[in-house]
């Protein structure tokens, strides 16, 4: 039974009501209650390699730079990583890269390296902007790809992918606490939707405990690249890696506090996609200790 | 009369001597750091921050500290050539409870005793005893007013060493205070078999760190704010087949007894909607009410300006147990303040 006050408690989260009290709060919005389709997949691919990174966690380029043509490849299908590249992102796009600049900031190798990938298939160097930040640069660029960084945040549960773009509402604190569940709602708006060619989460050096500051014993090496184009089912795959993570340093379940109740409603409200482990094909590559998938 | 004088004289100092150490305490500033330490160094001057820039200091984890009473922040960077540099936050809260409140949201890490801090705490049993926690690089301290925070960016034992010494000078001198009063509340056992999870106990005023702790809703419906104060912890009891059953407890304490039943209030038609039958301020103050809901019982009792509440409770048995416990405590530590 939804909550009359569309207002969300434990209560909603243990029913499993969340999508149905969002909805109620949120009649008349358009894109409420998004028609779940019969039959949804995505692809989710992890490639990870052991020494990306020294035990300083100094990060090797060149390797961190394969595994992105490998996450290509595999995500693709494509032969080749410039091929594949090309089949998401045109010469003449405009494209944003959308890193995270706070708490587990984006390593710059990743970001380098998207850029080279980028030039290589012909995109002008002035045309990649770093797009974080402000809803103008979004509006800016005719594609986007979101740069994440794996880690939990302590108003929402998790903020990896859907929250990476909060700066594109114009009003980030606003969907922070309650109105996390609308995080959602900003990759509807014109100057984001549609935009997003592809989401490569940095999981090299994941914080899981949500902070708010970054607590170096909750920080592990998971040499970790993820990527998908489905930003729920990304960010589901990445829940689970957290959750996994937190079960195992306590030995006991440690569930994240608040619950990310952002990742449901981008699903069952705002229909960006599955946030149904059943329905997200995750395929593997490359290092196999703890995987925690 | 020389003697009634001196004496007169002796309390004049006492007195002085103490406010003068508050007045120190509050105006803590590069004096009490060591200008070096290790291969470190730090500037001559802190970067300040208070309420107005906090977000642009940490972005979104101002809340955090906003969420205790907050007065202001210092911050030194520490930096040596050929080595990554240590971090010192200085949080000056404005009552120790609030610095304590801050660590007690995390218990984990290895606990750190520094020679100098005097030994006062004789009187705390409720929470872990300690007031100093390191790991990977970071120390965490409750220090009277003073929540701080060291932190290496690469943790070695050189790093580790200089981390460790700055959070022996910040803790230099300054008083030990006991934990917060209203964790006497907890028993440490309830029942013959419930016992408190002492490393899982947090002390706060705002609904957004109780959501941290614990997850009622994301909106604010026990009305906490920073004239409350509230605990959270579980009990466990681990059966013979080694399973753990946990009930949570809550306890809060308002500034006045009609704000408690206004909280109690908002709380019942908020989080028990289906409930109405039950409600009515009448029967909430008279005696504890009781509710099955999807987690198990749901028990409270409205008790002057405080709110008991149990979460989880495997039968109604047990979740009478716990708020007949947390009655029989707090009519125990009021009747000993009365004397």
């Amino acid at each position: 039974m939804p909550n009359k006050q569309g207002l969300i408690t434990r209560r909603d989260f243990i029913r499993g009501t969340i999508g149905a009290t969002l909805a109620t709060s949120m009649f008349g919005v358009k894109w409420a209650m998004a028609d779940e389709k019969a039959v949804r997949s995505s692809l989710v691919t992890v490639v990870r390699d052991k020494n990306v990174m020294d035990a300083n966690f100094a990060v090797d380029f060149k390797v961190y730079q394969k595994m992105l043509e490998q996450t290509m490849i595999q995500f693709t299908g494509k032969n080749n990583s410039k091929d594949a590249w090309s089949s998401i992102i045109k010469p003449e796009d405009t494209v944003g890269l959308v890193s995270t600049e706070h708490l587990n900031p984006t390593h710059d190798e990743l970001v380098y390296a998207v850029k080279i990938a980028l030039m290589d298939i012909g995109v002008p160097k002035k045309k990649i902007k770093m797009a974080q930040g402000s809803h103008r640069r979004a509006r800016a660029c005719t594609a986007l790809i979101a740069l994440p960084a794996l880690k939990a945040h302590w108003l929402t549960g998790i903020g990896t992918v859907l929250k990476n773009y909060i700066t594109y509402s114009g009003s980030p604190s606003y969907y922070h606490e309650g109105n996390s569940s609308k995080l959602g709602e900003i990759w509807h708006l014109p100057h984001v939707k549609g935009k997003t060619k592809l989401i490569l989460v940095d999981a090299l050096y994941p914080l899981c405990d949500k902070g708010p500051q970054p607590d170096p014993r909750y920080k592990w090496a998971y040499n970790g690249l993820i990527a998908g184009t489905d930003p729920v089912a990304v960010e589901t795959v990445c829940l689970k890696i957290i959750t996994e993570k937190r079960k195992a340093i306590r030995g006991e379940p440690w569930p994240l506090s608040p619950p990310p109740i952002c990742v449901e409603a981008a699903d069952k409200v705002y229909g960006l996609g599955t946030s149904r482990m059943e329905e997200i094909k995750i395929e593997h590559y490359g290092w196999e200790q703890g995987l925690l998938l | 009369m020389r003697c009634l004088l001196k004496r007169a004289f002796f309390y004049l100092t006492v007195i002085v001597a103490f406010s003068t150490h508050e007045g120190a305490a509050a105006k803590m500033s590069t004096y009490y750091l060591p200008k070096s330490v290790g291969a470190w160094t730090r500037p001559d001057s802190a970067q300040k921050i208070d309420s107005t820039n906090i977000f642009k200091y940490m972005n979104g984890a101002g809340e955090l500290y906003l969420s205790y009473r907050f007065i202001r922040l210092e911050v030194y960077e520490y930096t040596a050539d050929n080595e990554e540099s240590i971090l010192v936050e200085l949080y000056y809260m404005k009552t120790s409870d609030d610095a304590f409140g801050l660590l007690s949201l995390d218990w984990g890490g290895e606990p750190v005793t520094f020679d100098h801090s005097p030994v006062s705490k004789a009187s705390r049993t409720i929470a872990p005893p300690n007031s100093a926690l390191y790991g990977k690089g970071l120390l965490r301290i409750w220090s009277d007013n003073i929540y701080a925070r060291v932190m290496a960016e690469r943790e070695t034992p050189v790093s580790r060493e200089a981390v460790l010494s700055l959070g022996r000078a910040i803790v230099a001198n300054r008083k030990n205070p006991s934990e917060p009063k209203l964790l006497d509340i907890f028993p440490h056992t309830i029942g013959s078999d419930w016992k408190l999870r002492g490393d899982r106990i947090g002390y706060f005023r705002s609904y957004l760190v109780l959501n941290s702790l614990y997850y009622l809703s994301h909106q604010n419906i026990l009305n906490l704010d920073l004239s409350t104060e509230a605990v959270a912890a579980p009990y466990e009891k681990i059966t013979d087949n080694e399973d753990h059953k946990r009930i949570q407890f809550l306890f809060v304490k308002y500034a006045d007894s009609a704000q408690a039943q206004q909280a109690l209030d908002h709380f019942h038609k908020t989080y028990l909607p289906e409930h109405k039958k039950d409600f009515g301020a009448g029967s909430m103050s008279a005696s504890p009410n009781f509710f099955k809901i999807e987690d198990g019982w749901l028990g409270y009792k409205l008790h002057g300006p405080c709110i008991a509440l149990v979460f989880e409770c495997p039968d109604k048995r047990s979740a009478r147990m716990f708020i007949k416990q947390i009655q029989f405590n707090l009519i125990k530590i009021e009747d000993n303040h009365a004397k």
